[in-house]
C-alpha cells in the first residue's frame, strides 16, 4: 500500500493538518478560523497548516477563497447592468453590487453604460456585506476608480499576507522589482502598472510567489530574482 | 459552457505585449508550452494518449465495435470522433446538450484524421458485405487551460497508432496492430493582439479573437483547414503562419514516431 | 448477482483471482492537484480503477430554485468516461450515474460545512476514467479528496469501499468477478476518525455474522485508505524547498 504511515500526528516540524484531525492543544484552548469545539476537543476543519495565537488554535489554509468583508478594497469586474447598478464579479461565490448613487460620477438613470461597460475593472470597496456574503461596493472614497491601464494578476486571497511581506517589506521589493505602481485587493487580485519589460519581472516574481508561498525562505526567493 | 467576461485591460495588455513581441507568459511567438505525451495509458481502451500541454490536460481513448456495411460500401468500417468537454475540465460550465464549441472540436479533429486517409476504411473489413469494425475516438478533456484543438488531435493520432484491433474479443480471429499509414498533426493559431501566435493558453484565448487550425500530412500536404470565432486575416498572415505550421507538425510528427 | 458458471472466485487456499486472500485490499494510489485549472482535485488509481475529481467553488447557486436560503448545496455529478469499460459507453444522460452522483452529494453533503456558505453551491465532478468494479466507491472517496484539497471545510475526510460474499466466504474490497457473480455486496462510506457512516447501500444475501465480517473488513479498510490521503496532501503541500 502506497503511504504507510498508520499514525494521524503530524511529522515533527510540519504543522500541516486535514480536515478531521484533533488538535492537541492545552487546557482552556479556543477554535478560531477552521478550527471546531466538537465533543471537548479541538477538531481541523479544512486542509492547512496549524497555528496557535495566545490561546486560539486556527488553521491557516493551502487553498481559499475570497469571503468579502466590510471595508475591504478590492479590485472587480463588471459583468453587467441595468439602469441604475452595475454587477460586479469580485472573486467572491456572490457577485456584488455597485449602486448609481455609489459611483464616483453624476449618473444619469439609464446612462451608466457610459461610465462603466462590461468588461472593465474598478478599485472599490466593500460598503456591506449581508448574512448570505451578498454586498455592496462604493467608488465613492479616496483613490477608488476605474483601472485604465496596467494588469491584473490573481493570487489566493490566504497569501496576500505574503505579497505585502512583514511591514510592507516584500511589496516594496515587488514594487522596485518591475518599477510599478502595486495595489493589492483584498480579494486576491493585485492591479500592477508599469512598463512592458518590469511587468513580466513581476509576474515572474508572483508565479514564485504563487506555487511557493506555503514553503519557508520566500523573501530569498524574491530577493534572489531581484538580483538575477 | 458559460462565456465569462473578457476584462477590457486584458486585451490592451495582450495588445501591449504583443507589440514588443511578448506574450503573457513569457513564450515566444511560435513557441508551444511544456509537451507531455504518454501512450496506452488507458487499460480497457484498445488504443490510448495522454497529452498535457501547460496546464491543458487530455485523454484520448480508441475503442472498437462492429458495425454492418453500408450497401454502396460492402467493405468499409467506419470513423467516429466524439467528443466530451465535461464539466470536470473547467469553471465555466453550464448544464445542458454538448456545446457548439465541444462539436467543433470533435468534427475538427476528425475531418484532420479522415481527409489525410492515414486510416483506410477497407482495412477495416471483416466480412464483405456483413461486418467490418467502427473505430471510435473518444475526446476527454480532464483540464482546459486552452489549446484543446491540438492537444485533442495530436493525442487522437497516437493513440490511433498505439491501437490494437481486438478480432479474439470478438471472435473474429488474431488480434493485430491497427494499421495506419501517415500521422496528420494539427497546428492551431490564435490572433492575440493584433498578430497570430502558435498554442494560445485560456488567458490568450479568452482576449484574443479568430482562430486557424491547419492539419497537415507527412509530405507537408494540407488536409484540413478550419477558421473559427469572429476576426479577419490576411493572405500574407496566413502565408505566414502555414510556413510555421509545416515546422511544427513535423516536429510533433518525430514525437510521436518515438514513442513506439 | 448470477450463477457462477466455471468462474472459481476464490480457490480452495483462499486465494482469489487477483491474487489476494480474504481480508486484503486491492492497492490504492492518490495523488491531489492533479486537475490545473480546478479549485481542488484528486487522482484515486484502486486496483485497476482510476477515477479523477475536480472541486469548483463555492459559487452563486443557479438557478434560482436550486438555491437553499441557510446553506450551500453540493452540486454532484458521477460520470463513466466511454472508454472506461471494456464495452465502450455511449455518452449521455444515464439512470445509474444519476443515482449515484446522488447518493454521493448525500454522503458529502453530511460532512461538509455547508452553513457557511448560504444560496451557493460547490460544484463536484466525478470521472471514471477506467472501471473495475467499486467505481462509485473510488469515486466517493476522490471527491472527498479533492475536497480537502479545495480547502473546503470538512469535519472530516469520507472514505468508501464495499466487501461482499463469494461462495459463501466474505471477501474485502470486491474485484470485477467477485462483483459480477458474488452473492453479496456492502458499499459503506464512512468517516475514519469517527467510524460514523455517511453511505450505506446493501445488495444479496448476508447471515448476520457475515454481515459483522464484511462490516469490519470495510472498516478496516477505510482507515487503511485514510492514511493513503492524507500521505497525499502531505506530499503536495508539506514539501521541502
Amino acid at each position: 500500500m502506497t503511504g504507510d504511515s498508520t499514525s494521524n500526528e503530524p511529522a515533527s516540524g510540519s504543522t500541516l493538518v486535514h480536515p478531521g484531525e484533533r488538535l492537541s492543544a492545552e487546557e482552556g484552548a479556543r477554535a478560531g478560523h477552521g478550527v471546531r469545539l466538537i465533543d471537548g476537543t479541538l477538531v481541523a476543519m479544512k486542509t492547512g497548516n496549524m497555528q496557535k495565537h495566545g490561546n486560539t488554535v486556527t488553521i491557516e489554509p493551502l487553498s481559499s477563497r475570497y469571503v468579502p468583508r466590510a471595508s475591504d478594497l478590492i479590485v472587480g469586474y463588471i459583468e453587467g447592468m441595468t439602469n441604475n447598478i452595475w454587477f460586479v464579479d469580485i472573486g467572491a461565490a456572490f457577485n456584488a453590487i455597485l449602486p448609481m448613487s455609489l459611483a464616483p460620477w453624476k449618473v444619469e438613470f439609464g446612462a451608466v453604460r457610459q461610465h462603466l461597460g462590461i468588461g472593465d475593472a474598478i478599485l472599490c470597496r466593500v460598503q456591506e456585506v449581508d448574512e448570505t456574503h451578498s454586498s455592496v461596493v462604493t467608488m465613492k472614497g479616496m483613490g477608488l476608480r476605474k483601472l485604465k491601464s496596467g494588469f491584473i494578476e490573481e493570487i489566493p486571497p490566504h497569501i496576500i499576507g505574503k505579497v505585502v511581506g512583514k511591514g510592507g517589506g516584500m511589496l516594496q521589493q515587488l514594487k522596485s522589482l518591475g518599477q510599478s505602481r502595486m495595489i493589492i485587493g483584498q480579494n486576491g487580485r493585485v492591479w500592477i502598472d508599469g512598463d512592458q519589460s518590469g511587468m513580466s519581472e513581476v509576474r515572474e516574481a508572483m508565479d514564485v510567489i504563487r506555487e511557493t508561498a506555503h514553503l519557508p525562505g520566500l523573501n530569498e526567493r524574491i530577493a534572489a530574482l531581484a538580483t538575477e | 459552457m458559460a462565456i465569462p467576461i473578457v476584462p477590457t485591460l486584458l486585451r490592451e495588455n495582450l495588445a501591449a505585449l504583443a507589440s514588443e513581441d511578448s506574450r503573457i507568459d513569457g513564450r515566444g511567438r511560435f513557441e508551444g508550452r511544456n509537451l507531455e505525451i504518454e501512450v496506452g495509458c488507458l487499460a480497457n481502451a484498445e488504443g490510448s494518449c495522454r497529452v498535457r500541454m501547460g496546464d491543458t490536460i487530455v485523454l484520448v481513448g480508441v475503442k472498437f465495435q462492429t458495425m454492418t456495411p453500408y450497401p454502396d460500401r460492402p467493405t468499409q468500417g467506419g470513423l467516429m470522433t466524439s467528443a466530451e468537454v465535461r464539466p470536470v475540465c473547467g469553471p465555466n460550465w453550464e448544464p445542458g446538450p454538448p456545446s457548439a464549441e465541444s462539436i467543433e472540436l470533435g468534427r475538427v479533429v476528425d475531418r484532420g484524421i479522415r481527409e489525410s486517409g492515414c486510416l483506410n476504411m477497407d482495412d477495416l473489413c471483416i466480412l464483405p458485405g456483413e461486418k467490418a469494425w467502427q473505430v471510435i475516438v473518444d475526446l476527454f478533456a480532464v483540464s482546459d487551460d486552452g489549446n484543446l484543438f491540438d492537444a485533442f488531435a495530436l493525442a487522437a493520432i497516437a493513440a490511433l497508432s498505439n491501437a490494437t484491433v481486438p478480432a479474439e474479443r470478438f471472435d473474429v480471429g488474431e488480434d493485430y496492430p491497427l494499421p495506419l499509414t501517415g500521422t496528420p498533426m494539427m497546428a492551431s493559431y490564435h490572433k492575440v493582439g493584433g498578430r497570430f501566435v502558435y498554442d494560445a493558453s485560456k488567458r490568450e484565448e479568452l482576449g484574443g479573437d479568430e482562430r486557424i487550425h491547419i492539419t497537415l500530412g507527412d509530405e507537408g500536404h494540407v488536409h484540413s483547414l478550419q477558421k473559427g470565432l469572429r476576426g479577419v486575416f490576411t493572405a500574407a498572415e496566413f502565408t505566414e503562419i502555414m510556413d510555421q505550421a509545416q515546422k511544427r507538425c513535423a516536429e510533433l510528427r518525430d514525437i510521436v514516431a518515438q514513442l513506439e | 448477482m448470477g450463477g457462477y458458471g466455471d468462474v472459481q472466485c476464490i480457490d480452495e487456499n483462499g486465494i482469489r483471482l487477483d491474487g489476494r486472500t480474504a481480508e486484503q485490499m486491492r492497492e490504492v494510489e492518490i495523488e491531489c492537484g492533479v486537475i490545473p485549472v480546478a479549485d481542488g482535485s484528486a487522482r484515486v488509481k484502486w486496483g485497476k480503477n482510476e477515477v479523477i475529481a475536480a472541486v469548483y467553488g463555492p459559487m452563486e447557486a443557479h438557478p434560482r430554485k436550486i438555491q437553499r436560503q441557510d446553506r450551500a448545496i453540493l452540486d454532484v455529478r458521477y460520470n463513466m468516461a466511454p472508454f472506461s469499460t471494456t464495452d465502450r459507453i455511449r455518452p449521455g444522460f444515464n439512470r445509474r450515474s444519476r443515482e449515484i452522483s446522488k447518493v454521493t452529494a448525500d454522503a458529502l453533503e453530511s460532512v461538509v460545512d455547508l452553513e457557511l456558505y448560504p444560496r451557493s453551491k460547490i460544484r463536484v465532478e466525478i470521472e471514471i476514467i477506467c472501471a473495475e468494479a467499486g467505481t462509485r466507491c473510488a469515486g466517493i472517496t476522490a471527491a472527498s479528496m479533492a475536497l480537502a484539497d479545495a480547502g473546503i471545510p470538512m469535519s472530516d475526510m469520507v472514505v468508501s469501499v464495499a466487501s461482499g460474499k463469494v461462495h459463501d466466504i466474505v471477501v474485502c474490497d470486491l474485484n470485477k468477478e467477485e462483483d459480477n457473480y458474488g452473492e453479496a455486496d456492502l458499499p459503506m462510506g464512512i468517516l475514519p476518525m469517527t467510524g460514523e457512516l455517511v453511505f450505506l447501500q446493501m445488495d444479496g444475501d448476508l447471515s448476520m455474522e457475515q454481515f459483522q465480517e464484511a462490516w469490519d473488513y470495510n472498516m478496516q479498510s477505510a482507515l487503511e485508505v485514510h492514511a493513503v490521503m492524507v500521505d497525499a496532501l502531505k506530499r503536495r503541500y508539506g514539501g521541502e524547498v
